[in-house]
């Protein structure tokens, strides 16, 4: 073809037509077409060609400007692919900076040249070889007279570093960053000769030096060793159940850059290639091999042959490979690439469980009944691997496996042969149906205390169980028991459901929600659910309440407020009988842990329906004398509740887990051995999700920011605790009463008697907070108050959880003892704020605690803190002194619960137990109901009761309550 | 054993016993310190020989010679070990040990076997003489190992009589370590150095790898690439393209250093044109 038709073809301007002298294979009277033309079959087969050479036209491109693009409809030769590879790997090593400029050997006429030298290290190498070894040998045809043909290796060098220095060049030239370079950086521009001004001193030497540096090299090699599966042919195919075949694959890999390898065939096919990178790559090949021999004997079949590619592997073969050698391999320095998805080590091999639905072991399917603890569950086993369940075709491909090694879902595993025996065996004699309780109690075991040659990795249930044992979240919410005096929320008929499903398993079980989200409720109905209807008349005894005394007539109330129908008692107090007369006839028998303490015996001696553990954490030493009595007590069923089951140390959810549960969770040793140490000590967050795992059926815990259970949440929640009162104060408020009774019979109605009843009801309020308050005498704190012994108790949870709280007094007095008091018993900045500070001084403080910075707890003046400011940081507010008029107390609440509160804001009103503050919040209650009643602002009211009334409302009606030192310890 | 009963111990023997051996400035120490000398069972097949032989006790005092470090120098060359002895005489002695080098006919078979079976070469390399290597040589009727005296000629420049003395014995003993870390050392001794052997089993393994490189010989494949020609690398862009400069000296001229004058160019250059 005549060179302009050529480039009339290509299309290209940057090309300059020539001649050139070309060795082509040929027939005797011209060169033969390039098997690439699809030209039909014309005339007689002519036989073997020959290698002549031609003058041809050709088409000379500029270097770096790569081989232009066929036109449309035509096929470039292979040889074109070839040198635009070389291109692209040109234009590749020019942007990664892979270059350095040299001086050229051939000096020009005008003066020495620099080009720019391609670096070859690495990767880059490797590269270029392949590009060498895959040349056309057509790229090598141009004959120069004077001249041997070009080996690939030099063609592709050639071509390579024509078009890197083309392309760097014309990257730079006319650049501002070669504008304000030397003049001598000219020459790596479009300006190659280094002429005038002559170029400095040293520059052609030192460049020279630089080469060294840019030479070839990728450093000592070492054998490596590919492991694939090989793709099954037609063949194999054809059988039913192909055994798959491994091919382990030699190669030379640079022990520098493991990224540079070359196969063992390609060091065979063209060793010179490698010799820029080894001097003797065969020979370091070969003798890598045998070192590697040594190591892995079987290798030594392979070489058997005057050149090694590698060797095939059978599945058992592959599997020792695996298992074995490939470690051994790696530990001896020799490079290893094993299948993708392969990890190292035999599989971890497992059991899964799967149950779901039961029968009752008389063997009657009953729908409908209740599930028992002796119910038979319909059970099964499988193995699991890495903790992914097996299907039975895959149990099957197991048992079928002639060895250790097998393809599960699109990876292979090896698996230890031994344990996977063991597995299969226990499988098979597995065939017996568990009851709920065996499987319940395989659930919370630890896998090293389950009677299974495997670890238990996972136990999946359907129906009531596998609700259980998700949480029991999601068992079927239960109506409110017609017997309870409220409306259960939504998340509250879940507790009260997973409550009574455990109950009916005769297992213990810790509520913990957070507070304030009526655990003492759900407990209460549960009890009331269980006297509901027919079971009424199987009455299984009292249950028993043991709580801390500061909480002893909440519970009272609580339970006669919500569950009136259930008679109460209580066994606390100085005067109290013998346990035994309290549980007469009762349904509820509250005490402290202190009384417990104390009648311990008494207390084992009766047989309980359920003890009811309040405040859990009360029997977190497990060695304290609270939980050795809590053990002695002979119950058919255990509850605790608790805001937090864990406060420093995960040893005390043992304690409690094993108050409801005992021996569940193994030996409190054991427990350290697995769950604590590792998780306090290592931070395993796995152990830990395992103990949760374990946990999960036995521990309910909402929090109030689950979102589950904040659509159920009011926007607040109002409850009234009760607080005991110590004997201190007791008497002092006994005192009170007696002196303004005696008093006003002898004043008539009017101011003077007003005043008297309103300084009297002060005195009496300051008696409830504290002694020290009437009797200002600056006595210390200690523990002369029952209401602050329980705020202690509210705050210790409020600040384990994190929150804030406003606390609100009407007695500025009663904040300047607190303050110091809370601030030193917890540890915390408390703020105080009162009527006596600047407005600006408010102002920071309000704002510090908002921000989130500040204290944690806000004590505030109800006349000075209860309106215009916002605190919605809190998300607790207690009153730690009542205020007659609702509406007042209702204003101090606002401050945390306004517009920018997100949460639900819980709110206490502490009420001291038989005195007036809880008359008058009976009275409250009452008149809160009546809508049309308008509440008179102030105290007023109060003080238009007859004398008669008035000792009806202040006298103290029950006993003292002791505030026990010794509460639970 | 024979040797040993005729001649006896003889005076010179009993002289050379009492005289003191003369100290050794940077001989060759024996590597062993105690008990046997030769770990590898290819220079324990060698020592046998020694050992049929049975001197007395010169073996021994040999042993203690190679530790002491009385072998001046060693070598080991087609045909013979030989080597330098400082006894207790002022004059070194010359000790020397012969074993026949195999004919080029007989090495071009062993070759050719060798070439086929890449094991030899490769355990060889890997510094071991394979232990089927001698059924190669059997089948050619060679053996690596001399299978008596009398393919072991050995002499020594000293006046005892017995054959080996301990300077033979001395000299044996070096040789077995030297074979213990270089095995191609025994195969040097039959004939062929390490080079020139790995050589001819290179040329017999690239005449049978079937890669032709003259042009003629690819006529059926002219216009066709041996092996896929490889797509470009591909590389992400590369985190410096400067970092190639950071490898290289520092090269000062006209008061700059070039690297920094290559410095913009080579970020310049990171930038592929538009």
């Amino acid at each position: 073809m005549p060179a302009d038709r050529l480039a009339a073809v290509w299309d290209t301007t940057t090309a300059t037509l020539g001649v050139a002298v070309l060795a082509l294979p040929s027939d005797a009277d011209a060169p033969r077409d390039s098997d690439d033309l699809d030209r039909e079959e014309t005339g007689p087969d002519p036989g073997p060609p020959v290698l002549a050479d031609w003058s041809v036209p050709v088409l000379e491109l500029p270097p770096g400007a790569g081989p232009p693009v066929p036109p449309e409809g035509t096929r470039a030769s292979p040889s074109v692919a070839a040198l635009r590879a070389v291109d692209a790997l040109a234009a590749d090593l020019v942007t990664r900076g892979r270059l350095l400029p040299a001086p050229d050997e051939e000096d020009g006429a005008a003066g020495p040249r620099l080009v720019w030298r391609p670096v070859l290290q690495g990767p880059d190498l490797v590269a270029a070889d392949t590009l060498a070894a895959a040349l056309p040998p057509v790229c090598r045809c141009e004959q120069v007279p004077g001249e041997e043909p070009a080996s690939a290796a030099a063609v592709v060098e050639a071509a390579l570093g024509a078009a890197v220095d083309a392309r760097a060049r014309a990257r730079v030239t006319g650049t501002d960053e070669l504008a304000t370079a030397p003049d001598w950086a000219h020459a790596l521009g479009d300006e190659p000769v280094l002429g005038d001004p002559a170029p400095p001193d040293g520059l052609v030497a030192g460049l020279r030096r630089w080469a060294v540096v840019g030479a070839p090299h990728a450093g000592p090699a070492r054998a490596s060793f590919r492991l694939d599966e090989v793709v099954a042919d037609e063949f194999h195919h054809a059988l039913d159940d192909p055994e798959p075949l491994f091919r382990l694959t030699f190669a030379l890999q640079s022990a520098q850059d493991p990224s540079l390898t070359v196969d063992a065939d390609t060091v065979w096919r063209d060793p010179t290639a490698l010799r820029r990178w080894l001097d003797d790559p065969a020979e370091v090949l070969l003798g890598e091999l045998g070192r590697a021999a040594r190591v892995y004997p079987e290798l030594g079949d392979a070489l058997r042959v005057p050149r090694p590619g590698g060797m095939d592997l059978d599945l058992a073969g592959a599997h020792h490979f695996l298992a074995h050698v490939a470690a051994d391999l790696d530990r001896a320095g020799f490079g290893v690439l094993l299948p993708a998805g392969w990890r190292a080590g035999p599989a971890r091999l497992g059991l899964a469980a799967a149950g779901g639905h039961t029968e009752r072991p008389d063997g009657v399917v009953d729908t409908g009944a209740k599930i028992g603890k002796d119910d038979l569950v319909d059970f099964s086993w499988r193995l699991a691997v890495d903790g992914e369940e097996l299907s039975n075709a895959e149990m099957d491909a197991l048992v079928r496996a002639k060895a250790p090694l097998v393809r599960l879902r699109g990876r292979w595993v090896a698996l230890d042969p031994d344990r996977l025996r063991d597995g299969l065996a226990f499988l098979a004699e597995r065939r017996d149906r568990p009851t709920v309780g065996d499987v319940l109690h395989l659930a919370v075991t630890h896998p090293d205390d389950v009677p299974a040659p495997l670890p238990v990795e996972s136990l999946r249930l359907d129906g009531e169980l596998g609700d259980l044992l998700a949480g029991g979240t999601t068992l079927e919410p239960l109506d409110t028991p017609p017997g309870v005096r409220a409306t259960l929320r939504p998340y509250q008929r879940r507790g009260l459901s997973w409550l009574a499903f455990l109950a009916r398993l005769r297992l213990g079980g810790v509520l913990a929600d957070d507070m304030g989200l009526g655990k003492t409720l759900q407990v209460l109905a549960l009890e009331s659910h269980e006297r509901d209807g027919t079971d009424r008349a199987d009455d299984r005894g009292p249950t028993l309440f043991v709580c801390p005394t500061s909480v002893v007539s909440t519970w009272r109330r609580e339970a006669e407020r919500f569950v009136p129908e259930l008679r109460v008692a209580v066994h606390h107090g100085a005067g109290r009988a013998h346990p035994h007369e309290a549980a007469d006839g009762a349904d509820l028998v509250v005490t402290s842990y202190g009384t417990l303490v104390r009648d311990t015996d008494a207390f084992a001696d009766l047989a309980w329906r359920r003890v009811v553990l309040d405040e859990a954490q009360m029997v977190k030493n497990n060695r304290s004398r609270g939980a050795k009595a809590v053990r002695r007590l002979d119950a058919e069923h255990r509850l605790a509740l608790t805001g937090t089951p864990v406060e420093n140390r995960l040893a005390e959810l043992w304690s409690i887990m094993d108050a409801v549960n005992p021996g569940m969770l193994g030996s409190v040793s054991a427990f350290r051995e697995r769950y604590a140490v590792p998780v306090e000590r290592h931070g395993r967050v796995d152990v830990a999700e395992d103990l949760r795992r374990r946990t999960r059926p036995f521990l309910l815990r909402r929090l109030k920011t689950d979102p589950t259970v904040v659509d159920d949440l009011p926007e607040k929640i109002e409850t009234v605790e009760r607080c005991g009162l110590t004997a201190e104060q007791a008497s002092l408020y006994r005192v009170v009463v007696d002196e303004m009774l005696d008093k006003l019979d002898d004043v008539e109605p009017g101011i003077e008697r007003r005043g008297r009843v309103l300084a009297a009801m002060t005195k009496l309020k300051q008696v409830c907070d504290h002694p020290a308050l009437l009797l200002h005498d600056g006595s210390p704190i200690g523990r002369r108050s029952g209401k602050i012994a329980r705020l202690e108790e509210i705050l210790g949870e409020v600040l384990a959880a994190g929150d804030r709280a406003l606390l609100f007094t009407q007695f500025a007095a009663f904040g300047d003892m607190l303050a110091p008091h809370l601030a030193a018993r917890f540890d915390t900045e408390v703020a105080w704020l009162h009527g006596g500070m600047s407005r600006r001084a408010r102002d920071t403080m309000v704002e510090r605690f908002q921000r989130g910075d500040g204290p944690s707890l806000f004590l505030l003046s109800l006349r000075a803190g209860g309106t215009g400011i916002t605190l919605t940081a809190a998300q607790h507010v207690v009153h730690l002194d009542r205020w007659w008029n609702p509406a007042v107390e209702d204003q101090a609440t606002d401050r945390a619960f306004r517009i920018g509160q997100k949460r639900t804001v819980g709110v206490r009103k502490l009420v001291c137990a038989g005195t007036l503050e809880e008359r008058i919040d009976d009275l409250i209650a009452g008149k809160r109901e009546l809508a049309d009643l308008a509440v008179r602002d102030g105290e007023d009211w109060l003080t238009d009761l007859s004398t008669a009334e008035l000792a009806q409302v202040l006298t103290l009606d029950a006993e003292p309550e002791e505030v026990d030192d010794d509460d639970g310890a | 054993m024979v040797r040993e009963t005729r001649s006896g111990p003889r005076f010179s023997e009993r002289f050379e016993e009492f005289g003191k051996r003369k100290p050794v400035e940077d001989g060759i120490v024996a590597r062993s310190r105690r008990g046997a000398i030769g770990e590898s069972w290819w220079s324990g097949r060698f020592l046998a020989v020694l050992t049929r032989l049975g001197v007395g006790g010169r073996l021994d005092r040999g042993k203690t010679y190679a530790r002491a470090g009385q072998v001046i120098d060693l070598a080991i060359e087609p045909g013979a070990v030989t080597a330098t002895v400082q006894g207790s005489r002022d004059e070194p002695y010359r000790a020397r040990i012969g074993l026949r080098v195999f004919a080029d006919e007989a090495w071009d078979a062993v070759l050719d076997a060798l070439a086929a079976d890449s094991w030899y070469a490769a355990a060889l390399l890997a510094g071991e003489v394979p232990d089927d290597l001698e059924d190669v040589l059997a089948r050619v009727g060679l053996s690596l190992f001399p299978q008596g005296s009398g393919e072991l000629p050995m002499d020594c420049s000293c006046p005892d009589w017995s054959v080996p003395c301990k300077h033979l014995a001395a000299v044996a003993y070096l040789a077995a370590e030297e074979f213990d870390v270089d095995p191609f050392a025994l195969l040097r001794w039959r004939g062929r150095d390490r080079a020139t052997l790995l050589a001819a089993l290179r040329d017999r393994r690239d005449a049978g790898a079937g890669s032709p490189t003259g042009l003629a010989d690819l006529l059926d494949r002219f216009h066709r690439p041996a092996v896929p020609i490889p797509d470009p690398p591909g590389y992400a862009r590369a985190p410096a393209s400067d970092g190639l400069l950071d490898e290289l000296p520092p090269l000062e001229v006209g008061g700059e250093d070039v690297r920094e004058v290559l410095r913009p160019l080579y970020r310049r250059m990171a930038e592929p044109p538009a």
